[in-house]
Order: structure tokens, then C-alpha cells, then sequence
């Protein structure tokens, strides 16, 4: 079976684990039966309690131990840099890396017998393990203005900013919190980081009004060809664009404004985001929780990353005092009621609340069948299957 | 002191993590100096970048599609890294979505770099009207809650899709495709194609260990409930006190939604792995373009897997990709094409069963950072 997954034009990760030490013999046997390998394992590393993951099988012949390391913000690498974690990966891993996992960090699987040697060979290399059980995971934030010209706020510096928040940073090594917690910015409204889903609370870059228009720089991209005045307008999701073929001039409305950045990616930086940035600060979101998976719900505008610190600081003692085991910040939420919670501890922000939050069905995206409705959709996906190999 | 004491003494010191450098410690010397100075950008094909400074510089990122859950040996890591010193700037990027950027000074050594990448056997592609890199979460790799292997499944979806990666097979839009490999979706539900699996019937449990994960006393019952039963959000797990004094649970099919939550809490809770397939869910973005941000609805709730090959979900996002090509307008997402024609119109040209958990329920729209405009 594992011959199979190597043949085909995609690079296999199946040959990349044949190149490192993975017992793969044990994903291969999951794999043949439908069934994950793994059970939860256990492993001891002194004073470390979070950012690393022990498995083992179901007969316990094989264990696998992975640590959690915290990327850079960006994830940029220098190659002499990349050459070091490699060599660690190496010498104490088994030369596979999952260079990104879920959350955002680094994945390495690691020599149980080396663990403990590792972690201080990793810290001197100016990183740290992290990010997992029922305490802060990474954060992530979208590559920001370190790459990117529509960034409105510095993305990489507010997640540098709250990994060393100190109320945050001192739960950094203990879980105390009922679930999982996950913060991200996105620097604008185009959400790379995926922060209005995939984040308890999320950063989002935004303005207020209209995007700004510089008139003859927008003539001179249209007379270029570059751009089609007629098909910002046309394209423009609130209908907020006019363009005045008589006098070559283009309006937006800021009310109408949806955010959509349509208009700036297309004739950045003739158009560009309107100069009152705000941060648009929601919380709530999540894709693994009670109720399911979630998008976050609007809080306040900010006008910067660090005024909401003591706010988000607050809302987690309520939600550790009240919430049980495996609840999500989300759940809690819901549960409480978010308008209630929000007027609780909006003293902690340094603006009104803002925004309304928009109603959602809950999305169940399992679903427990007859055996009947199954042979319907086997059936269903067959004639499908089928089409594409005649 | 001598070395065993070093050996045995506890490192308190690691209670206090440390944390990554400062963003700006490390940067490339290109980027580091041009950080928010950033103005435009022009797109060679589908896979390099060049990003215009206003002072001057310009700096092309070349991208290329990783691999099934971002794996690769230190080999492959390193072979990138000779590519990026020898043919760029010496410095790369990784995504949060597995791709590799590579940093290079001009279009000449980004295409030199593009060639050597595809010299080793991936993919430049991935931006702009493109499939871009396919989010799949570790499963049987590594991961306890893991109903089907969602890399494997991957890889057997990239194998058909590299004409749209690369950009050679036109798009309309981006598209995203996430593979989870269980209802708890790590990747989350903001992909235009999101297959995630799942049971398809309520799980089981092993009656010989699931003791593990109860308490050992039916007296304490009283007070408390078993975590296990807590984390059910339906209340279709109960538990009751055995004759001879210890716990046991029923899991009640007709309550059970399948979430795998239990799960979650217990390794001995287990399943039938004749009855595992995915669900597919279309219409999830998280970009603020077009409808906005929304999560992806459910358009089949079941399909078999088979691997290595996994014929049914293959074809099926094969198939859902041909009817947005042949239905969207140029720029439009799967979420504003199943916004603009209807669900309806969609699980109609796909000609898919309705049942109890696939009604084509039209996406919610006007989430994210919308919230905050005016109505």
C-alpha cells in the first residue's frame, strides 16, 4: 500500500519518511486496518510540562515522541540557521520534520532517550518547545509587512508582543486552562493567518470608511491597461464603487465599504486602505469545540494589538473558573451568552464595544448514518468515480 | 559539582519558556530592511512573487507545494537549502500551509530556482487563480482521534490536481482544500473543498478497557459524571452502575451525532472501520473578498474511503471542481459561486442525495471583520 502512495507526479511524504527513521511500520498497519495506530503514550522530561506529545501503539511495541517548536514569527530562515535545527533534527530526532503543523509550530519527532538533552540543545538555539495540552498554542500571525505592502498593522510584532505578555507567559509551561487556547493576526482583512475561524481571539487589520483613491494614479494604471476602472466598480461586493466615465473619476462610498480589498489589490497603491486603521479585535472562534466549529464574534476596534491584553487576561479567569474540561473559549461564550460576557469586561478596553454579531446555524460536519443511507451515497459516489475513470 | 549532579538536578530553570527571537532579530537582510516599505507585487506565473519596495529593492519569492502534511526528511530540507544559497538569497520561508518559499535577488534567479526545484521533484505553483497547498492534518501519523488517514488521502488528491497548482489548467479563483482526518477538522472549516473524516455510525467502545477511562466506583456517580459523558455535547453517552459495583456506559445511536469528542478524552472508545468515509463540505473561505468569511456546509455527509487510491473522494472533488469551473465567473470563490447560483442549484448539477444531514442550506455571509461595518 505504502508502494502506491510513493508512485504519482505530488513529491510523496511517504518517501520522505522512508529517508528518516519513522516507524513506519506502524502508520503502514493503521493504514491496512482503518484504525489509528496510536493510543496516548507518556513520556518524562524534567520541569517540561507542555510542547511535547508521547504516542505509543496498541501493543505498545512502538512509541513515538514528538516535540512542538515555536517558529519565528514570519518563518523566515536564513539557510545557516535552518542548518542548525536540521542538525538537531538529526542528532536527536529522527531527520523528519513536519515544518508546519496545525497550530503553527515546528513538529519534530524526537529520540525519547535524547529528550531531555534536546530541550536545552533547543534553547540555546534561541527557540523553545510549546503549544500543546490545555494552555496557550502557538500563535500565528500572516507574513504582515515583513512581506507584504496591504499590512495594516505589524502582525509579527503583536504575536511577538503577547508570547512574552507576562500574565500569558507565565501559563506558557502549565495547563490550567479548561481547553486550548489560540490567538492570531492578520495583519488585513484578507485573514492569512485565519484568524476569524481558527482563533479564540483574533487580530484583524481594518479601516474605517472609504479606501483613498489617488486619482491620477489610477488614470495612469488605467490608460496602462492595468486596470479597469468599469470593473472595480462592477466587481465591488457592496456596490460601493462609481466611476465617472465624464470626468475620469472614481468614488467609493465608504458606508457601503465591505473591506473586500478588491479594488486595492487591483490597483495598489492607486487605491489603498483608508488612513483610520483600526484592529479588529473578535473572539470566540473555533474549529474543535462542544458546539462545534464556530467564527469568531466582533468585540471592539482597537486602535492597537496591546490594548487588549488585560481584557483577554480577565475573560480567561472567568472561563477557567466556569467552563469544564474541553470547553472552548467558544462553547463558554455561547453558554454565558457573548453580550453579557462582553459588558462584563469591557472596563478592561480602552474603547466602547463595537460591532454586531451575526447569527449562525451549527454546522455538524459528522454525520451517524443507516447502513442503507450509506449503500445511497456509496452508490452515489460510485457513478462519480466512474465518470472520471472511463 | 560533578556530572550526575548535573544529571539529576531539576532544571527548574525551564519552567520559564523561552520564546522565539524577535521577528526582526533574524530576517533576511532584504527583508529585514524593507519591512512595511512594501508597494506592490507582480506575479510570474503562478509560483514566483516579485514584491516592488519603495526603495528599490525588489525580491521575488518562489513558491513550492510541500508535501502530505508538510513531512519531509532533513535530506529534502536540506537539498532546499542548497537551492536557496546557491541559486536565491539564502533564506527561505515556510508557509502555514507546508508550501516553501524560497527568497531570490531577480527574476533570473528565481527562475534558476524554480528550475532547481523542480529538478527535485516539486511543484512551483500555488498563488493567484490557483489551487493553492493542500491543508491536511496528521492522522494516522501521529494522532489518537484519527478515523481516516488524511495525508495519504492527500496525496492521492495532489496526484490529480498538479495542473492547477501549477497554474497550467486554469481557475477562476483560489482554491483551498483541507483533509482532516476527523469531525474535529484541525484545519479548520474555511476551505473551499473540505473532506473530513469520520465514523459514519456511532462509535463502540472495547468493553474490556474502557474501564480505564471511567471511575473505578459506581458509587462515585454521586458525585460526579465521567468525563468521558461530560464532553458529549448531545447527551447521547450515560453511564449507570454495574451489579458488581463498577461503571458502564451506553452510547445512544439514536443521540450520537458522531463528533468524536469522546473520543477525544478516552482511547477506548473505538469504531467500525467498514463504516468510516469523509463527509465533503463545500464553500468555506476565510478571505474578507467577495461574500466575506464563512465556513463550509455540508453537501454529502458520507463517502466510502478506499486506500491507497481512494477513488470516491478523489472523483468527488475532481467533480465539484469541473461544475465551479464550468459555472463560475472569473474571480469567483466556490463561496460567491454557491452564494450567487444556491445551494440547491449546486447538489442539483452534482445530482447528490438529500438526507437528514445534508439539506442545501444556503452559507451564512457577513462574518469577520464584517461584523464591525454598518448593515
Amino acid at each position: 500500500m505504502l508502494e502506491e502512495l510513493e508512485k504519482g507526479p505530488w513529491p510523496s511524504y511517504v518517501s520522505e519518511l522512508k529517508k528518516g527513521q519513522y516507524p513506519i511500520e506502524a502508520y503502514a498497519q493503521g493504514l491496512g486496518q482503518g484504525l489509528s495506530p496510536w493510543f496516548g503514550g507518556s513520556a518524562r522530561i524534567r520541569c517540561e510540562f507542555v510542547g511535547f506529545i508521547a504516542r505509543r501503539t496498541k501493543d505498545g511495541k512502538r512509541t513515538e515522541l514528538h516535540f512542538r517548536v515555536y517558529h519565528p514569527s514570519g518563518q523566515f530562515y536564513r539557510t545557516d540557521a535552518l542548518r542548525k535545527l536540521l542538525d538537531f533534527s538529526d542528532k536527536f530526532g529522527l531527520g523528519l520534520i513536519e515544518t508546519v503543523g496545525q497550530t503553527g509550530d515546528f513538529v519534530m519527532p524526537i529520540r525519547p532517550e535524547l529528550a531531555d538533552q534536546a530541550v536545552d540543545v533547543l534553547r540555546a538555539l534561541g527557540t523553545d518547545i510549546g503549544g500543546t495540552g490545555d494552555t496557550f498554542r502557538d500563535s500565528a500571525a500572516c507574513v504582515g509587512p515583513a512581506l507584504c505592502e496591504y499590512a495594516l498593522f505589524d502582525s509579527l510584532a503583536a504575536r511577538d508582543f503577547y508570547f512574552q505578555y507576562p500574565e500569558f507567559y507565565e501559563k506558557l509551561s502549565s495547563q490550567l486552562f479548561p481547553f486550548k487556547i489560540k490567538l492570531k493576526f492578520s495583519a488585513c482583512p484578507m485573514d492569512c493567518a485565519r484568524a476569524a475561524h481558527r482563533a479564540d481571539f483574533a487580530f484583524v487589520g481594518l479601516w474605517e470608511g472609504a479606501p483613498e483613491v489617488d486619482q491620477a494614479a489610477l488614470r495612469t494604471k488605467s490608460d496602462a491597461g492595468e486596470v479597469s476602472p468599469r470593473d472595480l466598480a462592477a466587481r465591488c461586493p457592496g456596490k460601493a464603487i462609481r466611476w465617472n466615465a465624464a470626468t475620469q473619476e472614481l468614488s467609493i462610498d465608504g458606508a457601503k465599504c465591505k473591506k473586500s480589498m478588491n479594488c486595492i489589490r487591483q490597483a495598489f497603491p492607486a487605491i489603498k486602505p483608508g488612513a483610520s486603521r483600526k484592529i479588529a479585535f473578535m473572539m470566540g472562534g473555533n474549529s474543535k469545540g462542544r458546539f462545534g466549529p464556530k467564527m469568531a464574534k466582533p468585540v471592539a476596534l482597537l486602535d492597537d494589538w496591546k490594548d487588549a491584553g488585560e481584557f483577554m487576561n480577565h475573560l480567561l479567569d472567568l472561563w477557567s473558573d466556569r467552563s469544564p474540561h474541553k470547553d472552548r473559549l467558544g462553547d463558554f461564550l455561547v453558554e454565558e451568552g457573548f453580550e453579557k460576557v462582553v459588558d462584563k469586561f469591557k472596563e478592561y478596553l480602552p474603547v466602547e464595544p463595537a460591532g454586531h454579531m451575526v447569527g449562525a446555524p451549527r454546522i455538524v460536519n459528522s454525520s451517524v448514518l443507516t447502513d442503507k443511507e450509506r449503500e445511497t451515497f456509496a452508490t452515489w459516489a460510485d457513478a462519480i468515480a466512474r465518470e472520471y475513470e472511463g | 559539582m560533578s556530572t550526575s549532579d548535573a544529571e539529576t538536578r531539576a532544571p527548574t530553570y525551564r519552567l520559564k519558556k523561552t520564546v522565539p527571537v524577535p521577528y526582526t532579530r533574524d530576517l533576511p537582510e532584504i527583508v529585514g530592511r524593507n519591512i512595511g516599505h512594501w508597494v506592490g507585487r507582480t506575479y510570474h506565473g503562478a509560483g514566483i512573487i516579485e514584491h516592488i519596495s519603495d526603495t528599490g529593492d525588489h525580491l521575488f519569492t518562489v513558491k513550492a507545494g510541500g508535501t502530505s502534511n508538510a513531512r519531509f526528511s532533513t535530506a529534502t530540507l536540506r537539498k532546499f537549502a542548497e537551492i536557496a544559497d546557491a541559486k536565491g538569497l539564502g533564506s527561505l520561508r515556510f508557509t502555514r500551509s507546508g508550501s516553501i518559499e524560497i527568497l531570490a535577488g531577480s527574476l533570473e534567479q528565481a527562475s534558476a530556482v524554480k528550475k532547481a526545484v523542480e529538478g527535485i521533484g516539486f511543484h512551483v505553483g500555488g498563488w493567484g487563480a490557483t489551487l493553492w497547498a493542500v491543508n491536511s492534518c496528521t492522522s494516522y501519523l501521529t494522532c489518537t482521534t484519527a478515523v481516516v488517514d488524511a495525508p495519504s488521502l492527500t496525496q492521492a488528491i495532489y496526484n490529480h490536481m498538479v495542473p492547477y497548482f501549477t497554474g497550467e489548467t486554469p481557475l477562476p479563483a483560489k482554491l483551498r482544500i483541507n483533509v482532516a482526518g476527523c469531525p474535529t477538522a484541525c484545519g479548520g472549516l474555511v476551505a473551499d473543498i473540505m473532506l473530513a473524516g469520520h465514523y459514519g455510525a456511532a462509535p463502540s467502545f472495547d468493553p474490556d478497557r474502557i474501564r480505564l477511562c471511567l471511575p473505578s466506583s459506581a458509587k462515585s456517580l454521586a458525585q460526579v459524571v465521567p468525563e468521558v459523558q461530560m464532553v458529549c455535547p448531545v447527551n447521547a453517552i450515560e453511564s449507570f452502575a454495574k451489579p458488581d459495583g463498577s461503571v458502564g456506559i451506553n452510547i445512544i445511536e439514536k443521540k450520537c451525532i458522531g463528533c468524536g469528542r469522546c473520543k477525544d478524552v478516552c482511547d477506548h472508545i473505538t469504531w467500525d472501520p467498514s463504516k468510516i468515509g469523509v463527509s465533503v463540505l463545500i464553500g468555506g473561505k476565510s478571505s474578507n473578498t467577495g461574500v466575506g468569511p464563512t465556513l463550509a456546509r455540508v453537501l454529502v455527509p458520507w463517502i466510502p474511503v478506499h486506500p491507497p487510491k481512494y477513488r470516491e473522494p478523489v472523483a468527488v472533488v475532481r467533480k465539484i471542481i469541473d461544475v465551479w469551473r464550468a459555472g463560475a465567473r472569473p474571480g469567483e470563490r466556490v463561496a460567491d459561486y454557491v452564494n450567487r447560483v444556491g445551494m440547491k442549484t449546486v447538489f442539483e448539477a452534482l445530482k447528490v442525495p438529500v438526507g437528514l444531514w445534508n439539506r442545501p442550506a444556503e452559507l451564512n455571509t457577513g462574518f469577520g471583520v464584517r461584523e464591525f461595518l454598518a448593515r
